[in-house]
């Protein structure tokens, strides 16, 4: 793997032959700018060595530039989808989830220890600055390295063991990390949905950087944008996630030109962007994506009436027939595309729970076991998901090298007797006159299965699932809450039981981390106390006393300083049979479909893709800045 | 009247002072504070949130610190005209309120407009006309204004405004003109999304005042005063407008007491609906993420808005009505 991964690496910058320099051509919109003088032109703006992105080759059709693209989002926090959807990274992954250098020329791992990256030369920022190894070293040193700014040092990300890096600027486009030991998790970090920031505008982020602006400039900087201290300030102008800094420079291939509050940002093209065409036009080829803050409940219903040239956030399965009708009426097309959690429905039952009686039921293996058979999940596929979702345990997907079919369908096929039988044998055979059984301590088994009261699917699916557990004896109830209280519930304890998603990535590479089979957050609502344990690095929680959470927990560590991908993705399948025959989360179906709403107009937006945050970044794999709008076509 | 009106701005302050505790205790009492909810939104992306962070930011804005102390902060700050840090726009309150408030006064006002232009003529009309065809009608419909609940009619607004018009879903106004300067254009396009949060929320309001001054007018129809004008030979629109009117009006005086709020807050949930740039829907989403200073000031602001109308309609009913005046300090 070390090999392939050098490899692509060295591929994504050789792959094509350099264009001469004069057949670039970068969009019209930007002439104005350029006569006045204050933009130079293509060979100006573009990096020696652009990133060639040959869309003939992937099947695509070369577009032209112009025009803009209106999206929704439910929310002003929301314009974090941008960054997202656009995708630029050092190293970045394609569709097939292959690494490949994006902004970076080309990178270099050698056993997964010694990264050496090798920039662009001539590449900028969208301000026109340069992007040099000092980035790097800015971020390495002045923010990471700051105790001001980073109080705890180093972002857990980068270490191994304990340990950080060694950082080396080999010359002005040429920067090295060394870590002693092997730190597989490096690249798959910086091509994360949210990355890893390595590095950052330091020509523009200095003057917010008490070691190179006067104390008085600084004081007045600090007055103007009210703010308490400089790292206040520092980290309100630096802010990526959320591009709220109109003025912050970036790589992606538009930036935001919007300051909030406000209802609409209008992210404009970044006339610096390095990624090409084959016939030598510059990406994007949209100029301009215009993001409306709506209601959420608000947004199917505006995308159905032709407000949103591209839709995916806010709309849900449940919208696609009115989404299709409105077809008939404006210029859409609604697409579906194929979701990637592990499961879209789990009911999780909380192994920390307070209750002693029902953590110890549940901590029995054969308990989880029958409560998966008890379910009847081609009912529930054909009832709530019009029989297009495929029937599961909480796996990952055949998308994934890592699917087999043993995992997806542990204990997930429908039998209520030996559901029964191993109910009876773990100790729950005594019923009481209505059949529902007894609990050790003589309760009646009622459980309580909390949501978040965030979909409809929910509680559709929990009404089924009423009749099938009575079936073996179970009696459950629902009560809706909210996300935060849910969630301070279930960490709490108080919770026996909760509904919510399978796995978050359910298309993983043996080369990314296995951090979700094992309790490693105080999210996972199966573990939360033992995840808040190795979370906290053992300050908080307690440690995993369950045999099977205490290897997947080893196992991950082991993952992480596998130096080979055979060994990866040997972890891998030994997590995934422990994680699925163990049944922690009871998955009910997964691969549910997602609409996506375009414009008719928009090409090279695939029909089928992955629908999902990690790895795919949303749409950012299938690289929006290749969208285009095609004219002739009304 | 002025020793009266001296003693009810006395009152004021105990009562703001009273209504800032309640405030504060309230957005308080849910579990955990708004840098919880921060971090479940943050995983819930995929994003990571770091918990040192967090914690930073919970010393900064002393939320480490006890109630009462927090307390003192937040009101001591109120008095200096800092109303505290929006944690989810990341900005100063006062900056995040900004144009909404303009908007919401438009809408606002409108539809109190709307509600007296419409309601007057119908209350009038019905108490004069009592029991006829005409009464039991406008009754009825007055009543399922009442009764349809305003998101639902909002929601079919909303559609038919869509297919028979072509306005577009929700808000004030089209998205093109959004942070655009004041023109004619974005001026017509704010009329043509205008009138449907005034219909649904001027409907409800309507069918109150209109069983309202009905009611009263009634009583007032019925007194000797009126049936002696009228035997005198006066006309029957002057003996109306006149006398029994005015003493009917009371309540509307009262009521004034409850505009001024009213104004700022708007109705939130046909707002929400409706997706309107006003400051409804900006306080519901501060209370459901507890952006608590966001909310707080804006309860506040709200509580200060009644008590002050409240003020301004006990005076002018003083001014109004004698009978009133006589109560209130002197008598203790």
């Amino acid at each position: 793997m070390i090999k392939r991964r050098t490899i692509l690496g060295l591929m994504a910058s050789s792959l094509l032959p350099l264009n001469a320099r004069a057949a670039f051509t970068g969009a019209a919109s930007l002439d104005a700018e350029i006569k006045q003088g204050k933009l130079p032109d293509i060979s100006g703006r573009l990096p020696r060595n652009p990133r060639v992105v040959n869309l003939g080759a992937k099947k695509l059709a070369a577009g032209q530039h112009g025009g803009v693209v209106r999206m929704l989002i439910g929310g002003q926090r929301d314009i974090r989808l941008m960054p997202i959807n656009s995708y630029s990274r050092l190293v970045g992954y394609d569709e097939q989830l292959n690494l490949h250098a994006d902004i970076l020329e080309s990178f270099d791992a050698q056993d997964d220890r010694i990264f050496t990256f090798k920039l662009r030369e001539g590449h900028k920022w969208s301000s026109g600055s340069p992007l040099t190894s000092e980035d790097f070293r800015y971020a390495w040193e002045d923010v990471m390295n700051n105790r001001d700014l980073h109080r705890g040092g180093i972002p857990v990300e980068l270490r191994v063991n304990g340990k950080g890096p060694r950082f080396e600027m080999v010359d002005a486009l040429t920067v090295r990390y060394s870590w002693e030991e092997p730190n597989p998790d490096f690249l798959a970090q910086l091509a994360s949905p949210t990355p890893l920031l390595i590095a950052m505008p330091s020509a523009y982020l200095k003057q917010f950087h008490p070691k190179y602006q006067s104390a008085e400039e600084l004081a007045r900087l600090i007055k103007q944008y009210r703010v308490e201290d400089w790292d206040d300030l520092h980290k309100l102008m630096s802010r990526t996630v959320r591009p709220e800094n109109p003025d912050l420079p970036t790589l992606d291939p538009w930036y935001n030109t919007t300051k909030p509050p406000s209802g609409q940002f209008i992210f404009k093209r970044n006339a610096y962007f390095h990624r090409v065409d084959e016939n030598g036009l510059q990406l994007p080829y949209i100029d301009q994506m215009t993001l409306d803050v709506s209601s959420p409940d608000l947004i199917a219903a505006k995308a159905g009436s032709g407000e949103s040239d591209l839709q995916m956030a806010n709309v849900d399965f449940s919208d696609y027939t009115f989404l299709k009708a409105a077809e008939k009426r404006f210029p859409l097309t609604v697409d579906l595309w194929k979701r990637t959690q592990g499961s879209r429905v789990a009911l999780i039952p909380n192994l920390n729970c307070k209750d002693d009686v029902w953590r110890k039921v549940f901590q029995d293996v054969r308990v989880r076991r029958a409560l998966s058979l008890g379910i009847n999940r081609q009912e529930i596929n054909k009832a709530v998901f019009f029989g297009l979702a495929h029937e599961a345990g909480n796996s990952v997907l055949p998308d994934s090298p890592l699917f087999k079919r043993e995992y997806e369908q542990a204990w997930a096929s429908h039998d209520v007797d030996q559901a029964n039988r191993l109910l009876d044998e773990a100790g729950l055979a005594n019923r009481n006159d209505d059949g529902l059984r007894l609990l050790p301590d003589g309760r009646v088994a009622k459980i309580i299965i909390e949501s978040a009261g965030e979909s409809t699917f929910e509680s559709d699916v929990l009404e089924l699932i009423t009749d099938h557990w009575l079936k073996i004896g179970i009696a459950i109830f629902t009560r809706v809450s909210q996300r935060e209280i849910f969630r301070k519930r279930v960490i709490g304890g108080e919770t026996v039981m909760g509904i919510w998603m399978g796995l978050d990535n359910g298309v993983p590479t043996a080369d990314m981390s296995p951090k979700e089979l094992a309790p490693t957050f105080d999210d996972q609502l199966q573990w939360p106390v033992w995840g808040l344990h190795y979370l906290s690095g053992g300050t908080d929680g307690h440690p995993p006393d369950l045999p099977e959470a205490i290897e997947l927990l080893e196992l991950m560590k082991k993952w992480k300083t596998a130096g080979t991908y055979e060994q990866r993705e040997a972890i891998w399948h030994s997590m995934l049979e422990i994680f699925t025959s163990q049944v922690f989360t009871i998955g009910i179906v997964n691969q549910s479909l997602q609409p996506l709403v375009k414009s008719s107009k928009l090409q090279n937006i695939p029909e089928n893709g992955l629908f999902g945050y990690d790895p795919t970044s949303y749409l950012g794999v299938y690289m929006p800045d290749t969208f285009w709008y095609k004219e002739d076509q009304a | 009247m002025i020793r009266y009106i001296l003693w009810r701005v006395t009152v004021m302050i105990p009562t703001l002072v009273m209504i800032s505790m309640l405030v504060f205790t309230i957005i308080n009492l849910p579990p955990g504070d708004y840098f919880e909810s921060y971090v479940a939104e943050m995983r819930a992306i995929g994003e990571t949130a770091d918990m040192q962070e967090i914690d930073e930011l919970r010393a900064k804005y002393g939320f480490d610190k006890p109630l009462p102390i927090r307390y003192l902060h937040w009101v001591g700050g109120m008095m200096v005209g800092d109303f505290g840090y929006s944690f989810e726009y990341r900005l100063p309150v006062s900056d995040v309120v900004g144009d909404r408030l303009w908007l919401t006064i438009l809408v606002s006002v409108v539809t109190i407009i709307v509600t007296w232009l419409l309601a007057f003529p119908i209350g009038i009309y019905s108490a004069t006309h009592q029991y006829s065809w005409g009464d039991y009608g406008l009754t009825l419909f007055g009543l399922i204004g009442l009764a349809v609940p305003n998101f639902v009619l909002a929601l079919v607004l909303m559609y038919f405004a869509n297919v028979w018009f072509g306005t577009s879903i929700g808000h004030l106004m089209d998205q093109r003109y959004l942070n655009q300067p004041m023109s004619w254009e974005k001026f017509k396009s704010i009329l043509e999304h205008l009138w449907i949060p005034v219909i649904i929320i001027g409907t409800a309001g309507t069918a109150g005042m209109v069983r309202r001054l009905r009611a009263n007018l009634l009583d007032e129809l019925r007194k000797q005063y009126v049936m002696t004008a009228r035997a005198k030979g006066l006309h029957p629109f002057k003996v109306l407008i006149k006398y029994p009117l005015r003493m009917s009006l009371n309540f509307f005086i009262s009521d004034i007491g409850s505009i001024l709020p009213q104004i700022i807050s708007g109705a939130e949930i046909t707002a929400v609906v409706l997706s309107l740039e006003t400051t409804g829907p900006m306080l519901i989403k501060a209370l459901q993420t507890q952006d608590m200073y966001l909310a707080g000031s804006f309860l506040m602001f709200l509580a200060l808005l009644t008590v002050v109308g409240m003020l301004i309609s006990d005076i002018a009913l003083a001014l109004f009505d004698p009978r009133i005046r006589l109560y209130g300090g002197r008598t203790r």
